[in-house]
């Protein structure tokens, strides 16, 4: 038996990872650089599976990272740029010592810069990849851009992120790629398609900021750095693959539209253009001028058995979606000053609606509240002086209701000074047996095309009962038909045993009325029965389980169900005797 | 000496000939007496042969040359003199300037500083030599013929091609100087426009001027399962369901439960026990500790471990006899013997017993597999759970909850709960980005000493 022995540590889990510290030192940054570098390059610590085994017998907890991450950074070209920033940092806080002035603003003259465009490219080497990473993207630059510019960052910073969000609203608006928003007591979420990706970002509301103490400011903003970069991208390519021009430019009807009266109470003369792109009420100029393409019909293949179902449901979801994009068409809506002008303004524009506010409000009105086209005005206040007849006053939250229900909304229940009906989140899928809220119920009831009525709510609870009832019930009629013919059966074996002669008598045949729907139900429902039948012991008895978990939600919902009738009943008697 | 003499015997004795320097008379030329030397020796010739006198004659017909342009014995007498013909002229000159000095004598009259640097040099300059014949001119038009020779041919010269190279170097460190990368006006373009994976994409260079290095395959996996954005639950909205509210305010009770659980444990174990409590009698136990004998005490205990010692002494263990140990031996061998027989019967019964121990077997792997499932389970749970990356644990957030009371009528009065900022900080860690941590506290490097002053101190 012989051979060195072997040395712990030296092999195994132990060479895989490398802690914080020493990698730190291996690059030669200070903590600071190294974690901006290890954000920008999308290197994250990693936690060990044995950490006793990785951390030298030690417990102790530490950060670790991959040894092959961190020596893939060793060739990072930003890492000297890095380095170089820190000797300016050196120099220029030297030559402030001195007072040298001039020195001072030599080398702020040839500050050293760095791009991060290689590592956007090298992170996300296709532009799909890039597009599912965006979310935080988003994210990040919206609320980057709602900070007040006071130095919590850098003013630039914030510039650069308003004009990426103006860039990429007007890149949905045109687009036409909103699906759903809602409104929570955080802030506001949106949820776009964009290249058949589903993107959600938060959006904060205006001006609800208290800087909290425990974020690390210099963390976020490296994210938003790197963000920046890649969102700015992702817009260039998305404009590209709508024939837009990319720094966005507003199209020539649009700009005519827009009034010039007081532009320069809002902003100066070179930043009055952004405010305008900004403001969302007008629409971008393209490279090559096509007005609005037809848009593709959806190819038609010859299928089959489960095949055409599919095909069925996905036209119909397509038509749905065709129809939910113009679902402001033609509207003419009016923003009052007290609702929030950039969100509403933005779905409304999203869905196709033309939208304007007081021109004091902010640059970008088309047209005025006397107005006599204006088919409908946001309002929010209790009551409200001067009417036109020819328009409806409703509450913010109709647009929003609007949108994820995928109708246009009735609306008497928004109107002024009227209790709200509740904001569902457009977020939640319902599954089968899971308990619907009554709410939500009637949206979809409305989006079936039913009638609209309040009454109708009640009316459809009671009807669904019984639709259950009926389906219990369905198979017991059946039985009692054949009951009774037995009986008359029995009857009548019996009068024979009793020696009397029978009564013989042909009776008209009743022709029965074949239900074909109710056939071929019963055949299904027969063919079910069977296929449980035959199930093996183990298939069954996992079937029973899964029977068994629809009925305990069927059971919960019911139970929510009640609840909640518990409650409005409640309600009713409350607003009742108040009325008294 | 005497040839020096002779020569400038001959320059002042040639016909016509004037000096300037009235000095130089003929007289002084012979004085003196003359010192006998050597004048085999070259040294010697320079050192005592007298050339003041040619010198001055040279220097002489110099600075006649330089002051007049020749020797003036060779002028003309019109070009020394003139006739001179009293004041007139310069009455007329003082008469005239009168009107037109101010104008006139300014523009017309040169700056005195010009007239002193004008050369007063009457020699006219050499000419350039050089610009006749050039040296080297020979070797020169060799050069440049076998230059052109080469440059037909298309060969470029060494030189030349070391300035070309080191200029292309310049352009891409002008390159590299970029604007600054939060430039509100930057430019973007179409970055995956081309699509080319080799290492030495030319893009690639262009941008950094290095090679690309392959990027691991374990950094494309995301660290956490998790959606980068969160919707909060439906009870969040600004104007909620009312069961769903209800919902999550139930959830936030649990949270808020499960804190004070911990924190009532906490001052449960921290809690004074009653008992270690001081209390008179405690209290007056102790002060009179060791004051009072117990005598008893002290009588009974003595007793007691004489006892004990000698209940130890009695159980000294006697020595086994043979026939002890045969005897012992033989059962020991006989238990031996009936275990091993039991084994053997039950070996053989296990044959019988082949049903119920598959079944065992089956039961065990069913159950093997049942945990393996379970694990599974639980690891794909793990993947969307904070990890611990550091020293401290990731901290949920406060669920953000507005009570029934605060919740508002219409968007207006919406009054927004939580921050954003705080929120998208920690979902990246909750997401494994980043690990969480402490801020930083602030530590004083240098003590602070306190000194107490003259006039602090006169006022107290």
């Amino acid at each position: 038996m012989g051979g060195l022995q072997k040395k712990k540590f030296e092999r195994g889990a132990a060479t895989n990872y490398i802690t914080r510290n020493s990698a730190r030192k291996k690059l030669q940054l200070s903590l600071p650089d190294f974690r901006r570098l290890c954000i920008l390059k999308g290197v994250y610590p990693h936690e060990p599976k044995h950490k006793k085994k990785v951390n030298k017998g030690s417990t102790a907890p530490r950060t670790f990272y991959l040894l092959k991450d961190i020596r893939f950074l060793l060739h990072e070209p930003v890492v000297h740029k890095f380095r170089e920033y820190k000797i300016f940092v050196r120099k220029l806080k030297r030559a402030y010592g001195k007072t040298e002035w001039s020195a001072v603003e030599r080398l702020k003259e040839n500050k050293p810069t760095y791009k991060l465009d290689h590592i956007v490219k090298e992170r996300y080497p296709t532009f799909i990849d890039a597009l599912r990473d965006i979310d935080d993207a988003l994210c990040m630059c919206f609320l980057f851009s709602t900070f007040a510019r006071t130095g919590k960052c850098h003013v630039q910073t914030i510039q650069l992120c308003r004009r990426l969000t103006v860039e990429w609203m007007n890149y949905v608006i045109t687009s036409r790629a909103l699906r759903k928003v809602f409104l929570s007591i955080k802030g506001i979420y949106y949820q776009a398609e964009v290249m058949g990706q589903l993107i959600t970002w938060l959006v904060p509301y205006q001006f609800s900021h208290d800087h909290p103490t425990d974020v690390d400011y210099r963390v976020m903003a490296t994210f938003t750095e790197l963000y920046t970069t890649l969102l700015g991208f992702i817009n260039f390519k998305l404009y590209h693959s709508l024939n837009l021009v990319y720094p966005p430019k507003m199209d020539i009807k649009a700009e005519s539209e827009l009034k010039e009266e007081f532009e320069e109470d809002y902003a100066m003369n070179s930043e009055s253009y952004t405010e305008k792109l900004s403001a969302l009420s007008g629409s971008l100029a393209r490279v090559v001028s096509t007005e609005e393409e037809e848009e593709a019909k959806l190819d038609q293949f010859p299928a089959e058995g489960e095949d055409v179902e599919k095909m069925e449901a996905r036209e119909k979801e397509q038509k749905q979606l065709e129809a939910q994009k113009k679902l402001f068409d033609g509207l003419k809506i009016f923003l009052n000053r007290e609702v929030p002008r950039e969100s509403l303004a933005f779905i409304i524009r999203c869905f196709g609606g033309q939208v304007s506010w007081d021109k004091s409000v902010s640059i970008g009105s088309t047209f005025d509240v006397t107005d006599e086209t204006i088919t409908h005005q946001i309002v929010d206040r209790p009551n409200f002086d001067k009417q036109y007849i020819n328009r409806y006053y409703v509450q913010p939250q109709w647009v929003y209701d609007c949108v994820n229900a995928k109708i246009l909304l009735p609306v008497e229940d928004y109107f002024l000074g009227v209790t709200l009906p509740p904001h569902l989140s457009p977020f939640v899928e319902e599954k089968e047996g899971d308990y619907v809220p009554p709410e939500k119920l009637r949206i979809m009831a409305l989006q079936r095309g039913e009638k609209p009525a309040q009454e109708q709510e009640e009316e459809d609870d009671e009807e669904e009962e019984e639709d259950e009832e009926e389906e219990e019930g369905g198979d017991d009629e059946v039985d009692e038909e054949e009951k009774a013919e037995e009986k008359n059966l029995k009857k009548m074996e019996e009068q024979k045993s009793q020696g009397k002669s029978l009564q013989v008598k042909v009776t008209p045949g009743k022709v029965r009325a074949e239900n074909p729907a109710r056939l071929e139900q019963e055949e299904k429902a027969e063919e079910k029965r069977l296929a449980i039948m035959m199930m093996k012991k183990k298939e069954k008895y996992l079937y029973d389980k899964i029977m068994f978990g629809k009925k305990r939600k069927v059971r919960e919902a019911n139970k929510l169900a009640a609840k909640r009738k518990a409650h409005d009943d409640a309600e009713k008697t409350k607003k009742k005797k108040a009325r008294k | 000496m005497a040839s020096s003499r002779r020569l400038r015997r001959m320059a002042a004795s040639q016909p016509g000939f004037l000096t300037l320097k009235p000095s130089s008379d003929p007289t002084d030329l012979v004085g003196g007496r003359r010192k006998r030397v050597n004048k085999n020796k070259k040294k010697n010739w320079n050192k005592f042969s007298d050339i003041t006198d040619v010198e001055e004659f040279l220097e002489d017909v110099r600075h006649q040359e330089r002051t007049t342009g020749g020797l003036l014995s060779e002028k003309s007498d019109d070009g020394l003199f003139f006739v001179d013909l009293g004041q007139a002229d310069k009455a007329e000159q003082k008469a005239e300037p009168d009107e037109g000095k101010k104008r006139k004598g300014k523009s017309t009259r040169p700056l005195r500083i010009d007239l002193i640097l004008q050369g007063d040099s009457c020699i006219p300059p050499p000419k350039d030599v050089l610009a006749y014949q050039k040296p080297n001119a020979k070797k020169l038009r060799r050069i440049a013929q076998k230059a052109e020779q080469l440059a037909a041919k298309g060969v470029v010269p060494r030189a030349q091609k070391k300035l070309l190279n080191r200029r292309l170097a310049d352009r891409t460190v002008k390159k590299a100087v970029t604007e600054a990368n939060n430039n509100p006006n930057r430019d973007y373009y179409d970055m995956w426009a081309q699509e080319s994976k080799s290492p030495a994409d030319p893009w690639y260079v262009l941008q950094t001027g290095k090679e690309q290095v392959k990027r691991p395959e374990k950094l494309n996996q995301k660290p956490s399962a998790l959606p980068a954005v969160e919707v909060i639950a439906p009870g969040g909205s600004y104007n909620p369901d009312f069961l769903s509210h209800q919902a999550l305010l139930q959830e936030a009770h649990e949270v808020e439960v499960k804190k004070k659980k911990q924190e009532d444990k906490l001052e449960k174990q921290l809690a004074v026990n009653r008992e270690d409590k001081a209390t008179a009698e405690t209290a007056l136990r102790e002060e009179v500790e060791g004051l009072i004998e117990d005598e008893e005490d002290e009588e009974t205990s003595p007793n007691k471990e004489d006892e004990e010692a000698s209940g130890a002494a009695i159980t000294v263990t006697e020595k086994k006899t043979e026939r002890q140990r045969k005897k012992e031996k033989a059962e020991k061998r006989k238990e031996q013997q009936q275990l091993s027989v039991k084994r053997q019967t039950v070996q053989q019964q296990q044959l019988f017993q082949l049903r119920s121990i598959k079944a065992a077997i089956k039961q065990q792997e069913q159950q093997t597999k049942k945990r393996w499932s379970k694990r599974k389970e639980k690891q794909e749970a793990q993947k969307a759970q904070p990890r611990r990356l550091g020293k401290l644990k990731f901290q949920a957030p406060d669920l953000e909850v507005q009570l029934r009371d605060e919740l508002a009528g219409s968007l207006r009065q919406l009054k927004p709960e939580g921050s954003i900022l705080k929120d998208r900080f920690k979902s990246l860690q909750k997401r494994n980005l980043i690990e969480p941590r402490e801020r930083a506290k602030f530590r004083r490097k240098l003590k602070v000493k306190y000194v107490e002053k003259r006039a602090f101190k006169e006022i107290t």
